[in-house]
C-alpha cells in the first residue's frame, strides 16, 4: 500500500470516496425530494447508510389557490437513522 | 453483512421504520434477515389517523425493500465500532 | 358372422384406443389394482396435450408395437384374469367358440408365446411383473361401462337388445356444450364420466423397441404395418377388408388382450375410424347391429377427425376407467346385445363399496342395474357417483406424488435442506472465529463490549474481542456512547487527582523553601535549555517578540481536505492492521527453536512495517512552516473528530519517542489546534458554540488522557522544554484561554511539581524551569481574571481552578500574592454563588475553589 501512496491506493473506487467521508457531516439525496445531513457512520455497497444527528429536509411542492406552485420544506430532526441504499441518489462530503 | 450484523445488535430495541409509502411504525425488532427484512413487535402505528386499517396490527413482518429509514436509539449504537466496521468493509 | 363381430370388437377397441383422454377426473375402481405407477410422461392433469394432428401417425411413432411384447403374455392371460375379480369364465361372452377352435397352433404366432417365433418375440421378454390384469381390466371395465351408457342413451334399444339400433346422431354442438364442469351431473341422461387413467396413456420407451416384422399374408400376428394396411385397405374400400378367419381371429384376441396397450398408444391407429363408413356393408351391418351409441359428451374433438363424416361406429369409450363402482367386464361384451350378457356376474363381484352412501337407494353393482331404476332413482344415484368422483378426483390429485420418493430418498433430501438452512443460517460454532469476525465484526465485538448474551458462548473469539474492548471501549473511558460528557469528567478527575497530589506534596515542605532555592539560584539564561527534540524543524519566527497571535488560517481547499481525509483512512487502515497483527502475535519463542525465533522476526518485521507505514500517513514529521496559512497536516489531522479519535489508539501502537514527537507537535501548535482556535472565550461571550463544545470534549477525552499518560512518565527535561515551547511558540494568552490549553498547561506544570518534590530535579534542571514558569507568570498575570469561561453560573470552570492550583504551587510567595490579587474576585463570587446551589452543587463548587486555595495555603473556610 505504501508504494502506490500518491495515487491513494484507498481512493480507487467510488465508495471508497465515501470511506473518507466516515465520521465526517455528508448530504445524502434521496428519491421523493428528500435530503438529509448528518454524521456518517457506516455504509456498505448497496449505499444503506447510518447516519447520526441528522437533519432530514422534504421538499413538498403544493399548488396554491392561484394555481401557482409554492415549494414548503419539512424538517426533521433523528438522533440515530439508518436509510436503505435503494433510496438514495448522491452521497456527498462536507454539507 | 454489515448492516445484517449492525441490526443484530438491536434486536429487542424499540426502532421507529419509516416504509416508502410513508407509513411510520414503532415497535420492538424481534429480528432481521440477511436482506434486512424485519420483525416487529408491539407495533404502534404513528399518524394511524391517517392508517385506521393499520390499528389492528401488532406485529409485523417487513419486506426490507420496502423500508426507508429505521430510526434507532442512540444509545445502542457504537459509532466508532461502526466506523471499524465499515473501514473493514464488513 | 363371428368374424364380423371379433372385427367389430376390434374396431372398436382400435377406436377408443384411437382418442386421447378426455379432460375429465379420475376415478379408479377400489378392486382394481391400479396399473403401475409409470407415467412420467403425462402431462399435468393427465391430459393429452398434444393436438391431433401432433399426433404420432405412421411408423415414425412409438406404439404399442414397438414397446413390450404384450403377445408374449397371452398364456398368462388365465392367470391373471381370474382370482377375486373376474372370473375368466364368467365374463366369456362365447364369442370364441364360435371361432374355429381347430387353429390354435397359430397362437404362439399370434401372441408370441414361442418366445423367439415372430418377429414380436424378439422383443425382450416382459418380465414377471407385467400387470396384465391392470391394464387389462381397466379397459374390459370401461368398455362394459360403454355399453350402459349406450343403453342409457338410448332407452329405447335397451328392452329390446336384439332389435336393431338406429343409427346414432351425431351432434358436435351438443357434445361441445357438455364439454367442461361438473354440471352436467345434474342432466338426467347423464352417465358418470369415465376415467381417462393418464398412465395407459403415456408413453414409454422401451429400451429395445422390436421392430415390426414384415406383413405375412397371413397366420402372422398383426404388426403395426398390417394394421395399418388393413386400414387403408378398408379405407380404399378394397375387396380386402374381408379378413380371412385367422386375420379376424387375432384381432379378436388382441381386442381381448392388449385393450390397455392399445390404449397406451393411442396414435397408432389414428384414421381407422376415418374409413368406417366404408367398411365393408356386412361390417357395417354388424356394427350397427351391436349398438352404436351417439358420440358420448365430452368428447366431440375426438370424432373430428379428417374423415367426410363421423361413421356409426364411434368409440364407445372416451374413457378407459370406469367408475369405481363398475365393475369389470371384459371388453368382448361390448358388441353383446343386453339380453345376452352374463346374468351371474354379479354373483362374483364384490359388494358395493361402503363408504359410498346410497340413500335408500338400491345398491348398484352392476351398470346394468341403473337400467332399471326409475328416473329419480338414477338421478340421485348420479349425484351420490358424482360425489363420490368429485372425491376422488381429490384424492386422486392429492396422491398423485404418492410412492414417488422412498423414506431413504425423502430422509436424504431433509438432509440436504438442513445442510442448507444451516449454512444460510451461518452455524458459526464450526466455523472459523477469524472468518466470523470478518463476516459478523460489528455484532461479535458490540456483544462482547456490551455484555451482551453471544450466540455462541463457547466460541474462542474472547481474543479479538478483548482486544477491541481495550481499544474502543475502555479507552475513550468506557460507554462513552451513553454519556458522551462521562469520559471527558474521567479525564477531569485524573488531572484533578494529579494536581492534588502535587497540592499534597507541595503542602508538605514549608513555603519558604521555595523562595530560597528560588533566591539561591542565579540567573539562567533560556538558551541553555534543550530542545526536547532537535529532530523536530522548527524554525524560529523572524520577530524576537516571542509570543503574537498566529494569523488566521483560511479554511482548507477541496483538495487539502481531501488529502488529509485520505491520510486519515491510511492511519486506520495501517492501526486496524496493527491490532489485527497484535492479536496474530506468535508465542514467545523458545531458546533455540529457530523456527519460533524465525517466525516471530517476522511479525515483529512485519510491525513495524505497518508502524512506517501508519508514522508516515500520521505526516507528523512534515516540516513545519512559519506563517504557513494552511495548517500542518498533523494538526489538520486533529481537527477531524476521527483524527482525534485515533490518538489513542496510535499511542499504543508507536514508542516513546514518537509519542513526545506527537505531544511536541502539539504542544508548538497548541494555539492552532481547532479546539483551541475555535474556543477562544471572548471576555463578556457565551461559551462556545454546541459544536466547538463538542470538539473540546471529545480531545479531552480522546487525546488529553493519552497525552496525560505521557506527560506522567516524561523525565524533566522534557516538560521544561515543552513548558518553553508553549512560551516561545504559541500565543499563551489565547491558549490560556481554552480548557484544552490550560489543561495542557496544567499538565506541564503539576507533573514539573511532582518531579520536585519526588526530589528527582537536578537544580540546574529546576533553575530552568523556575526561568520559564515566571515568564509564564508574567505573560498570564494580566489575564489571569479572564480564563474563566463565561459567567459565574456557567458551571465549568473547574480546569481553571485546577489550573491555578498548579500555578499556585509553583509560585513564588510573591506570585502567590498576586494570583489571589488577580482572581480573589471570582473566588469570592463562586463562595457567594455556592450558596444559592444545592448542597451537592454548592460542595463542588466550593471544592474546586479549595483545590486551589489549599495550593497556596488558604482554604474558603477561612473566607467564612
Amino acid at each position: 500500500m505504501a508504494d502506490n501512496e500518491d495515487t491513494g491506493a484507498s481512493v480507487s473506487e467510488p465508495l471508497d470516496l465515501v470511506r473518507l467521508s466516515l465520521d465526517e457531516i455528508v448530504f445524502v439525496k434521496l428519491r421523493g425530494d428528500r435530503e438529509l445531513k448528518g454524521r456518517l457512520h457506516a455504509y456498505d455497497s448497496h449505499c444503506n447508510l447510518v447516519l447520526g444527528d441528522v437533519e432530514e429536509t422534504i421538499y413538498v411542492v403544493e399548488e396554491d389557490e392561484n394555481e401557482q406552485e409554492t415549494t414548503r420544506t419539512i424538517k426533521k430532526q433523528e438522533e440515530m437513522l439508518f436509510v436503505r441504499g435503494d433510496s438514495v441518489v448522491l452521497i456527498s462530503p462536507q454539507a | 453483512m454489515l448492516f445484517f450484523s449492525f441490526f443484530k445488535t438491536l434486536t429487542n430495541q424499540t426502532v421507529t421504520i419509516e416504509l416508502k409509502n410513508d407509513i411510520r411504525v414503532r415497535g420492538i425488532l424481534k429480528s432481521v434477515d440477511q436482506y434486512l427484512n424485519i420483525k416487529l413487535d408491539d407495533v404502534e402505528v404513528l399518524d394511524l389517523a391517517q392508517y385506521p386499517h393499520l390499528s389492528s396490527v401488532k406485529n409485523m413482518f417487513i419486506r426490507g425493500s420496502v423500508v426507508r429509514y429505521v430510526m434507532l436509539p442512540r444509545s445502542e449504537v457504537d459509532v466508532g465500532l461502526l466506523e471499524d466496521a465499515t473501514r473493514r468493509g464488513k | 358372422m363371428p368374424q364380423a363381430a371379433a372385427l367389430q370388437n376390434f374396431v372398436r377397441s382400435i377406436r377408443l384406443s384411437t382418442h386421447p383422454p378426455p379432460p375429465s377426473f379420475h376415478s379408479t375402481p377400489p378392486f382394481l389394482p391400479l396399473p403401475p405407477f409409470d407415467q412420467r410422461g403425462m402431462s399435468f392433469f393427465g391430459f393429452d396435450t398434444s393436438l391431433p394432428r401432433d399426433r404420432g401417425r405412421g411408423p415414425g411413432a412409438k406404439g404399442f408395437f414397438e414397446n413390450s411384447d404384450p403377445f408374449a403374455q397371452v398364456a398368462l392371460a388365465d392367470k391373471f384374469v381370474d382370482g377375486d375379480a373376474v372370473d375368466f369364465e364368467d365374463t366369456y361372452d362365447g364369442l370364441g367358440d364360435q371361432l374355429d377352435d381347430d387353429q390354435d397352433e397359430f397362437n404362439d404366432d399370434t401372441f408370441g408365446g414361442g418366445g423367439g417365433g415372430g418377429g414380436i418375440g424378439e422383443a425382450a421378454p416382459v418380465g414377471r411383473d407385467f400387470d396384465f390384469f391392470g391394464r387389462t381390466a381397466g379397459v374390459a371395465d370401461a368398455i362394459g361401462e360403454e355399453q350402459v351408457r349406450y343403453s342409457l342413451q338410448n332407452p329405447q334399444s335397451a328392452p329390446a337388445p336384439a332389435q336393431r339400433a338406429p343409427p346414432p346422431a351425431t351432434d358436435p354442438t351438443e357434445s361441445t356444450s357438455r364439454r367442461t364442469g361438473y354440471e352436467k351431473y345434474s342432466e338426467p341422461g347423464y352417465i358418470p364420466d369415465l376415467q381417462a387413467k393418464s398412465s395407459v396413456w403415456a408413453q414409454k420407451v422401451e429400451p429395445s423397441p422390436a421392430p415390426a416384422p414384415a406383413p405375412a399374408p397371413s397366420r402372422k400376428i398383426m404388426s403395426l404395418e398390417e394394421v395399418e394396411a388393413l386400414e387403408a385397405q378398408m379405407r380404399r374400400g378394397q375387396p380386402g377388408g374381408r379378413l380371412p378367419p385367422q386375420q379376424m381371429q387375432q384381432i379378436q384376441q388382441m381386442q381381448q388382450m392388449m385393450a390397455d396397450p392399445y390404449q397406451r398408444h393411442p396414435q397408432q391407429f389414428p384414421t381407422l375410424s376415418d374409413g368406417f363408413h366404408q367398411l365393408p356393408p356386412e361390417l357395417q351391418a354388424q356394427l350397427e347391429k351391436g349398438g352404436m351409441p351417439p358420440p358420448p359428451p365430452g368428447m366431440p374433438e375426438l370424432y373430428g377427425g379428417p374423415g367426410p363424416a363421423i361413421p356409426p361406429g364411434a368409440p364407445f369409450l372416451q374413457n378407459n376407467l370406469p367408475p369405481q363402482n363398475m365393475p369389470p367386464q371384459p371388453s368382448r361384451h361390448a358388441g353383446l346385445p343386453q339380453g345376452q350378457r352374463p346374468q351371474h356376474m354379479e354373483q362374483q363381484l364384490p359388494p358395493p363399496s361402503s363408504r359410498a352412501p346410497n340413500n335408500g337407494l338400491p345398491v348398484i353393482t352392476n351398470p346394468q342395474q341403473l337400467l332399471h331404476l326409475t328416473e329419480e332413482q338414477r338421478n340421485a344415484y348420479l349425484v351420490e357417483d358424482a360425489k363420490r368422483a368429485k372425491r376422488n378426483h381429490k384424492i386422486a390429485l392429492l396422491s398423485r406424488g404418492n410412492g414417488l420418493m422412498t423414506p431413504q430418498d425423502k430422509n436424504f433430501i431433509t438432509r440436504i435442506q438442513l445442510q442448507q438452512l444451516v449454512a444460510a443460517a451461518g452455524n458459526v460454532a464450526d466455523a472459523d472465529p477469524e472468518a466470523v469476525l470478518a463476516e459478523d465484526f460489528y455484532y461479535q465485538v458490540y456483544s462482547q463490549i456490551r455484555g451482551a448474551p453471544r450466540q455462541h458462548p463457547h466460541q474462542p473469539l474472547g481474543h479479538f474481542a478483548q482486544t477491541y474492548l481495550l481499544q474502543t471501549g475502555n479507552r475513550l473511558g468506557g460507554n462513552r456512547h451513553r454519556n458522551p460528557l462521562q469520559g471527558a469528567d474521567n479525564h477531569m478527575q485524573r488531572m484533578q487527582q494529579q494536581v492534588q497530589r502535587a497540592v499534597e506534596a507541595a503542602k508538605a515542605k514549608p513555603k519558604n523553601k521555595q523562595l530560597i532555592i528560588e533566591g539561591s539560584l542565579g540567573k539562567i539564561s533560556f538558551s541553555n535549555a534543550k530542545a526536547p527534540k532537535p529532530m523536530l524543524n522548527i524554525k524560529r519566527p523572524d520577530s524576537s517578540e516571542g509570543p503574537r497571535p498566529k494569523k488566521v488560517q483560511s479554511e482548507l481547499s477541496l483538495s487539502d481536505r481531501k488529502s488529509i481525509l485520505t491520510n486519515i483512512e491510511r492511519v486506520y487502515s495501517a492501526l486496524m492492521s496493527m491490532e489485527d497483527m497484535e492479536r496474530t502475535m506468535p508465542p514467545p519463542p523458545e531458546e533455540g527453536d529457530a523456527e519460533a525465533i524465525q517466525k516471530h522476526m517476522e511479525w515483529r518485521q512485519e510491525l513495524h512495517g505497518l508502524n512506517q507505514k501508519l508514522w508516515k500517513a500520521l505526516k507528523v514529521m512534515e516540516p513545519i512552516v512559519p506563517n504557513s496559512t494552511t495548517p500542518h497536516p498533523f494538526i489538520a489531522f486533529l481537527s477531524h473528530a476521527k483524527g482525534k479519535k485515533a490518538i489513542p489508539r496510535i499511542f499504543r501502537h508507536i514508542d516513546q519517542e514518537q509519542r513526545v514527537t506527537i505531544l511536541t507537535m502539539i504542544v508548538v501548535h497548541l494555539d492552532s489546534l481547532d479546539v483551541v482556535r475555535l474556543a477562544q472565550s471572548m471576555p463578556g461571550e457565551a461559551q462556545p458554540s454546541m459544536a466547538v463544545r463538542e470538539t473540546i470534549d471529545l480531545f479531552s477525552l480522546a487525546v488529553m488522557p493519552s497525552l496525560l499518560q505521557y506527560v506522567n512518565e516524561a523525565p524533566f527535561n522534557i516538560i521544561i522544554g515543552l513548558l518553553g515551547l508553549v512560551i516561545a511558540q504559541t500565543h499563551v494568552q489565547s491558549v490560556a484561554r481554552t480548557k484544552v490549553g490550560l489543561g495542557i498547561l496544567t499538565m506541564l506544570l503539576s507533573r514539573a511539581e511532582l518531579v520536585k518534590e519526588a526530589g528527582q530535579a537536578p537544580e540546574r534542571d529546576w533553575q530552568q524551569w523556575v526561568e520559564k514558569f515566571n515568564v509564564l507568570f508574567d505573560t498570564l498575570e494580566p489575564v489571569l481574571a479572564d480564563i474563566f469561561p463565561g459567567s459565574i453560573n456557567s458551571g465549568d470552570d473547574m480546569y481553571v481552578w485546577q489550573f491555578l492550583a498548579a500555578v499556585g504551587i509553583g509560585a513564588s510567595p510573591e506570585q502567590q500574592q498576586r494570583l489571589v490579587i488577580a482572581v480573589k474576585d471570582r473566588v469570592m463570587e463562586t463562595v457567594g454563588y455556592s450558596k444559592s446551589l444545592p448542597a451537592d452543587m454548592a460542595s463542588q463548587r466550593l471544592g474546586n475553589v479549595n483545590l486551589f486555595m489549599r495550593a497556596i495555603g488558604l482554604d474558603v473556610e477561612l473566607l467564612g
